[in-house]
């Protein structure tokens, strides 16, 4: 099969009151041998551009589980202030849970400065998935290790982009935030196409 | 009318408490007349005995005119009442009164005349006398200057005392048995017989018959309340969530309304769209006002959020747009004709900076906001022949003149209730709030209009802190701190916090210099110069005031001169300072803090000296240098306040205190940009959280003579001695606040 | 829509997107939950939907699912929950006004850890702002209530 349906939300450019709505795209699987490896790389580094984005990295930080911030109002990127962590829990049920602020809800973002929701728990990435301040190098041999990446392969990692609402609010932050760069589905694109070359990863 | 009340309307009156004389003999006299505000309210069967005590068939109410903003105020005011009246605090309630010229801050003034707090010299005291009556002319009752122990020690407890005695020559009556073999307890006169008449029964008779004008105070020995732990009145309410804060306060038939002023603080409206705000829900009305525009709804948030829908054309700032701006002015206000003050000028600074080895280092200090965790709030009701406004001001007085002036009714026809607030350090002094509902109020004759300020809109409309610069020359000789002269720019915080309310103050604005010029060190060459910067953006009164600035100025380079002269940064404090009781404030923090002893890999301590509202504080504190930065790890702090009233109360505002001092100083700043404050929220001022609080020891000494209090003294010692501490631990000076520009903080 | 608080069931008019903290202040005349910040910044609008801990200011009222504890729910004076009397015994409060929430950041965390350490409480307890500096007081009452939890 060559074709996958991915029921994605489908991200508006964010205006200050738009609120994502449901929709189905497709995206096409790259057919076997179609990537070159210099091709796939290529599409890693923007893989990497994703990754190493603070709408990303800022909760994939491992096992210390202190989440960071950054942005134009924190000057330089900064641990998440009030002392917080998310524990081993990820959703810091053993102090304060990431949900007493990130409230479950679909309405979307808007306040400036609130703290972000989506409809989902909100949480931090699992420790193994520890990109902050990581090389391109580094989060490529992660992302290609099931031992390190959800035990996927690299069509199940796209997958995985479709389910993870957190996710998709990288891509439609609100409240003045940056998102990440290109989109959703240029980035599951962008995956596949990495994962069809053979997850090559650059060296040094 | 009940006739009490008659009796009390026509006899009982003891006047504004003021102490005439026979102090000698430990008699207060008082002055009678005046006029006891407690009596234009009184209900039927209340006694007002005194203006500070009332007492009507449920019980006996103290009047506590200091506001209480998070310092325990009432509570203090009432034990010290309560003291005397022989009722315990469990017995009584507390009202913080009516506006009345008869609750005048008699001790504010000290502070603003220009003579140092140890100089109790005769000048000192004449002059401070001189101040004492342009207070009271004014009325000023002003909740401030951490002046409401030094104003009410004794006036307070004289209050209660005469309130006691006249109970008792109410008693005699009533029984026939002389006064001198009465007694008194727990809110009742005792008879030899062992029986008791309650001051609620005795009250009818004590307003028929001339009150006791002359009172002896009784000995510290003898006191049940004063110097012991107590609990604080509100502490219950404050721990269930049942207080009711000025954001709180409800009234039948109320709307609520929400404001957006030009963020250039102080500049015109030109115009407005409220198109997308008029149908918003539940929206009633939208109105401009001076400077901006109010809107009406019924609910706060709808308010807030048709506030955010409108869309306006601000005028342009009138103070500089960016902080360049800013800093250039006070860099150019070092010069002659703005000198301000001189007042320290021992020696000769210029041989001694002549003669080589000269140290220079300039100092800055931000824009800091206030930002008390309750926006300010007022609610105001006008009708055609009277106003009433609710709010949590440190003013009273203020208010009610200023809504009297803009409504055109009489003074006593405007009735200001004073409620409890949610914090302050300063930001209630400013009543801007009431202003503007009473603008928005004027649109709805007979309906409670209550305005809420968004943090945002509150954040940028703060009349923050005034921004500083400091410039110091000075030269250590054979170990010794030789030569130390300090100039301080700043604009004048007095000025501008006064100029808003249509009047100045005469002479030079101590506040330039306070927490410089009058620290007590002999050093040979000594001089502190004031220089007045220009008006820049409107600016108040923060928690210490001047010396928030001026001591970190002061103190940071004193500790770099000693640290040029090689000298202990304790000990050589310690040599250089002539005054008996903040030379041991510095020896106990010292010995706190074991000053000397070895704290170990990447830890370091510094010490910090200020003597400000007449408090010599001295703060050490210990930080370590980890990987993740600076820790503070503890801070000790010794204080000199002559008595210590509440033990409890004073550990919580010392170490409050300290953490205010050293939370504004490692992150907060006011910045402006385009003319509007950059900060608009606690995202980007933050403050101290409570993981990064050190642990905090506190010592009050009871040396001096004068009781003083507490609620700013810790705030201006402990960002120097967090600097010195840094310097000490990481041998790098930091001379700018916020000290996060510089050096990160875990 | 319907509303659960303290026990009582409420029928509110409102938008959905409100926040629940305007509608407990100013519908339900219910102001133990303070406005601080409106952004989830300072913690005293803090209440609690099934035992968790919630900021009302970010909860839309559309959103909320299940029954909502506020300070006044929690405990009373003369009935005080053993956070409240810890905070009462070590006299925590300066002017209060963020008590509240802390007390109910407080009482939501010790529900899942009676007996932290100092390091778990400065965890659980940095979140919610003080501007007068009782924090030296919170982390005493927080052990204190914890140990009278555990011995309950």
């Amino acid at each position: 099969m060559k074709t996958k349906i991915f029921g994605l939300i489908v991200l508006l450019a964010a205006t200050a009151t738009a609120i994502a709505a449901n929709e189905t795209s497709e995206v096409t699987m790259p057919a076997e041998g179609s990537v070159s490896v210099e091709e796939g790389l290529e599409a890693w580094s923007r893989v990497y551009e994703v990754a190493s984005h603070p709408r990303c990295s800022n909760c994939h930080t491992g096992e210390s589980g202190i989440p960071m911030w950054s942005g134009p109002s924190y000057g330089k990127t900064r641990p998440h202030g009030m002392n917080i962590s998310a524990g081993e829990s990820r959703i810091g049920a053993e102090f304060v849970t990431c949900g007493t602020c990130h409230i479950k809800t679909d309405r979307g973002n808007t306040v400036p400065h609130a703290a972000p929701m989506v409809n989902m728990d909100w949480q931090l990435a699992p420790a193994e998935a520890d990109w902050f301040g990581k090389s391109s190098r580094e989060i490529c041999e992660q992302l290609r290790d099931p031992e390190r990446n959800g035990g996927r392969t690299w069509q199940e990692l796209a997958e995985h982009l479709d389910h993870d609402l957190i996710l998709h609010w990288a891509w439609n932050p609100g409240g003045g935030r940056e998102p990440a760069p290109y989109s959703l589905l240029e980035h599951i694109d962008d995956v596949l196409a990495w994962g069809v070359a053979g997850m090559p990863c650059p060296q040094g | 009318m009940g006739r009490v009340a008659k009796i009390a309307r026509r006899t009982f009156l003891v006047g504004a408490v003021a102490i005439a004389g026979g102090v000698a003999f430990g008699y207060y006299m008082y002055r009678r007349p005046a006029r006891n505000p407690l009596l234009d309210n009184l209900a039927e069967d209340e006694v007002a005995l005194t203006e500070y005590v009332r007492i009507d068939g449920d019980g006996i109410t103290l009047i506590t005119p200091r506001t209480d903003l998070g310092q325990g105020a009432y509570s203090i005011q009432a034990a010290l009442i309560a003291e005397e009246l022989d009722v315990e605090l469990d017995q009584v309630k507390v009202d913080p009164g009516p506006p009345s010229p008869a609750y005048y801050n008699t001790a504010l003034s000290e502070e603003g005349a220009p003579f140092r707090s140890t100089d109790e010299g005769f000048m000192a005291e004449s002059v401070r006398g001189v101040m004492d009556a342009l207070m009271k002319f004014m009325g000023m009752q002003v909740t401030g200057g951490s002046t409401s122990v030094p104003d009410g020690y004794q006036k307070l407890r004289v209050a209660g005392a005469v309130a006691r005695e006249t109970l008792k020559q109410a008693a005699s009556q009533k029984s026939g048995v002389p006064v001198e073999q009465l007694k008194t307890a727990r809110g009742a006169v005792q008879l030899p017989d062992g029986s008791e008449l309650t001051y609620v029964e005795l009250a009818p008779i004590a307003a028929g018959i001339d009150p006791v004008t002359r009172v002896a105070l009784r000995e510290p020995a003898e006191w049940r309340l004063i110097g012991k732990p107590m609990q604080r009145l509100d502490i219950l309410a404050k721990s269930t969530g049942t207080t009711d804060y000025g954001i709180d306060f409800q009234i039948d038939g109320m709307v609520h309304a929400t404001v957006k002023i030009n963020p250039h603080q102080g500049s015109e409206l030109n115009g407005f769209d409220a198109s997308a705000a008029e149908s918003m829900r539940g929206v009633k009305g939208i109105y401009p006002i001076k400077g901006g525009v109010g809107v009406v709804a019924d609910n706060t948030w709808r308010a807030m959020q048709a506030a955010n829908a409108i869309t306006f054309d601000w005028a342009p700032a009138k103070y500089p747009e960016q902080m360049d701006g800013h800093w250039e002015a006070l860099a150019n206000s070092f010069n002659e004709e703005q000198i301000e003050s001189r007042d320290r000028d021992d020696g000769d600074v210029e041989i001694g900076v002549a003669e080589g080895n000269l140290i220079e280092a300039e100092y800055r200090v931000p824009y800091v906001a206030h930002a008390p965790l309750e926006p300010i709030t007022a609610i105001v009701k006008l009708e055609d022949d009277r106003a009433d406004v609710w709010t949590a001001t440190q003013m009273p007085r203020f208010v009610q003149n200023n809504v009297a002036k803009m409504t055109g009714l009489e003074t006593e026809n405007v009735h200001v209730h004073v409620l409890m607030a949610g914090g302050s350090f300063g930001h209630r002094l400013e009543d801007e709030v009431v202003k503007q509902a009473v603008e928005i109020a004027g649109n709805m004759k007979g309906t409670p209009v209550k305005l809420t300020y968004s943090r945002e809109e509150d954040m940028i409309h703060d009349f923050p802190r005034q921004i500083a610069m400091g410039r110091g020359r000075g030269r250590a000789r054979d170990g010794k701190v030789d030569t130390f002269d300090l100039g301080i720019a700043m604009p004048s915080v007095i000025s501008s916090q006064m100029g808003r309310q249509d009047f100045s103050l005469p002479g030079p604005d101590s506040q330039i210099v306070a927490g410089a010029w009058e620290q007590p060190f002999a050093i040979p060459n000594y001089r502190v110069t004031g220089y007045r910067a220009p008006e820049l953006a409107p600016v108040s009164s923060w928690r210490s005031v001047g010396a928030s600035s001026n001591a970190f100025f002061h103190d940071c380079f004193l500790d770099e001169l000693i640290h040029a002269a090689g000298a202990d940064p304790l000990e050589e404090r310690i040599r250089l300072c002539w005054h008996d009781n903040s030379r041991k404030v510095l020896e106990a923090v010292g010995e706190m803090s074991d000053w000397g002893s070895d704290l170990g890999e990447n830890r370091g301590r510094g010490v910090a000296f200020c003597m400000s509202f007449g408090v010599s504080t001295a703060e050490v504190v210990e930080v370590t240098n980890t990987e993740d930065g600076i820790k503070i790890d503890k801070v000790y702090v010794a204080a000199e306040v002559g008595r210590v009233v509440d033990p409890i109360n004073f550990d919580n505002l010392v170490k409050g205190g300290v953490v205010w001092g050293l939370g504004h100083a490692m992150n907060c700043e006011i910045t402006y940009s385009e003319g509007k404050a950059e900060q608009t929220n606690f995202h980007d001022f933050e403050g101290m959280r409570l993981y990064q609080c050190p642990e905090i020891e506190v010592r009050g000494l009871e040396n001096g003579d004068k009781i003083r209090g507490i609620g700013e003294p810790p705030v201006p010692p402990a960002a120097p001695a967090l600097a010195n501490a840094i310097f000490a631990t990481t041998g790098q000076r930091i001379r700018e606040m916020p000290f996060n520009k510089h050096i990160d903080f875990v | 829509m319907r509303l659960n608080v303290n026990g009582n069931t409420h029928e509110v008019d409102v938008e959905e997107d409100m926040p629940l903290l305007w509608v407990l202040r100013d519908e339900l005349g219910i102001t133990g939950p303070k406005y601080g910040c409106g952004i989830a910044q300072c913690g005293a609008c803090t209440v609690h939907v099934d035992g968790m801990a919630v900021r009302s200011c970010q909860l839309a009222v559309g959103d909320v699912d299940g029954e909502i504890t506020t300070i006044e729910g929690l405990g009373t004076p003369d009935a005080l929950h053993a956070v409240q009397a810890a905070w009462v015994e070590h006299q925590v409060a300066q002017c209060g006004y963020c008590q509240s929430g802390q007390i109910m950041a407080a009482a939501a965390f010790l529900d899942l850890n009676d007996d932290p350490s100092d390091e778990e409480i400065d965890r659980a307890m940095s979140a919610n702002l003080c501007r007068c500096g009782t924090y030296p007081r919170i982390r005493e009452a927080v052990k204190t209530a914890a140990a009278n939890l555990r011995s309950a």
